[in-house]
């Protein structure tokens, strides 16, 4: 009886902590969340190229992101950790969205026809866009991930680097090299330099 | 189309975005194609920036961040993970253990440490008995040096027997070489006095002198000659 009497005392409080632990938590992810939400949706919408998509993944990474959260030991490590996070989900919707597309097109009817075109020059830019698309897909992870934070407003390079935890130099190489493979691949579609 | 020669510093300048320098810069001020291809280079990198910068600054709806503020208050909050810490503070506890129990000095048993002074004695006797060549005084010497390093490595056993008292144990053949020596030592009294006398310090190292060996006169021995010169002597 007087075990019990000295008990619920100490597991109040030690439920009041766990609380107030958990509202701390709350409050700090709610800060980032503001500042790191439309990152994440960037991410994920500059690799599925659909904003509803996108959308969906960014929640996800997110909530991933926030189940996770205590594990965290460097918060300010938290930028890159989300942006991974997101990077990740994406590629992998964008490969079950491929898989789903190319079982819909081996086993169903198109359901309906492109839009028909209506200008040469809409045609020509769907068309490099698709390739770019493609290029961009096949460009490795790595390259690719910082090919798309420079592309974004607001990300210098040094925040690049220091986000993806790189050397500057590794990153403007990265840069360098990624457009080098997008302007080999995508050259004969744009019909410019040809050897002589 | 470029030339050839210019080709690959003219891509390079375009992927990195700098104006051309030096050299280049003079080509391609004069050669009319390698310009014409520069732009087109330098256009097809700008709609490739302008494409990528189009996808990745898309704009974000307005509807995502409320969207996960109510899918973040529909999950519940992270708790401390008590496990981790747990498991690593009772890991090295028992690492802690461990470590104090290999350190800790090792306790022998009073029957080991009278078998280790049992062979004690035998490991000196080899020394003096089968080399025959060297001297018995090197023998003494070699044996009380083992002795003294065998007492030395074993102090904290013979000081654990010497507090417990063990029982002494002796191998039988010993036994029994024992019980004759104690009968011819009631039998002759010389013997037993001489055994009892002061042994001279074991610890000491016995030093002996140089052995000096006067001048030997060696003389020709008598019919040498005859016997060597006709080769008897060696048939003999």
């Amino acid at each position: 009886m007087q075990e019990l009497v000295l008990n619920q005392p100490v597991s109040a409080a030690r439920s009041e902590l766990v609380r107030e632990a958990q509202a701390d938590a709350r409050r700090e992810f709610e800060e980032r969340l503001a500042e790191c939400g439309p990152l994440a949706f960037r991410v994920a919408r500059g690799v599925l190229r659909n904003t509803a998509d996108a959308e969906d993944v960014a929640q996800e990474a997110l909530l991933r992101a926030y189940k996770s959260f205590d594990r965290l030991r460097d918060r300010n490590r938290f930028r890159a950790w989300l942006v991974r996070i997101s990077f990740r989900l994406a590629l992998d919707r964008l490969r079950s969205a491929k898989r789903r597309e190319q079982r819909d097109t081996l086993w169903a009817k198109p359901a309906h026809q492109p839009a028909p075109i209506t200008a040469e020059d809409v045609a020509a830019s769907n068309q490099f866009q698709a390739h770019l698309d493609r290029a961009l897909e096949e460009l490795p992870e790595k390259l690719r991930l910082v090919l798309l934070l420079s592309a974004m407003d607001g990300y210098t390079i040094e925040e690049i680097a220091s986000m993806m935890g790189v050397p500057l130099g590794t990153v403007k190489s990265r840069i360098f090299i990624a457009r080098k493979k997008l302007a080999e691949k995508l050259r004969c579609h744009a019909n410019t330099i040809k050897m002589r | 189309m470029p030339c050839e020669h210019y080709k690959d510093a003219l891509m390079e300048l375009a992927a990195s975005g700098a104006a051309p320098q030096g050299q280049l810069a003079v080509h391609i001020a004069e050669c009319a194609s390698c310009r014409e291809a520069f732009n087109i280079e330098q256009s097809l990198f700008a709609d490739i920036d302008s494409r990528l910068q189009v996808a990745a600054n898309a704009e974000v709806p307005a509807s995502l961040l409320p969207r996960v503020r109510v899918a973040l208050s529909q999950v519940p909050a992270p708790r401390f993970n008590w496990v981790r810490p747990v498991v690593l503070v009772s890991a090295s506890l028992v690492l802690a253990f461990a470590i104090l129990l290999i350190g800790r000095p090792r306790r022998t048993s009073p029957e080991s440490v009278a078998r280790q002074g049992s062979f004690g004695p035998a490991t000196t006797t080899p020394t003096t008995t089968t080399n025959p060549e060297k001297s018995p005084l090197e023998g003494v010497q070699v044996a009380a040096h083992a002795a003294h390093s065998h007492a030395a490595r074993n102090s904290t056993n013979l000081h654990v027997a010497a507090s417990s008292n063990p029982e002494v144990l002796v191998p039988p053949d010993e036994r029994e070489a024992f019980a004759r020596l104690v009968a011819v030592l009631n039998e002759r009294s010389d013997v037993a006095a001489a055994l009892v006398a002061k042994a001279p310090q074991k610890d000491a190292v016995v030093t002996a002198d140089p052995l000096r060996i006067p001048g030997i006169e060696i003389k020709p021995l008598e019919g040498t000659e005859t016997e060597s010169s006709d080769g008897a002597g060696d048939k003999r």
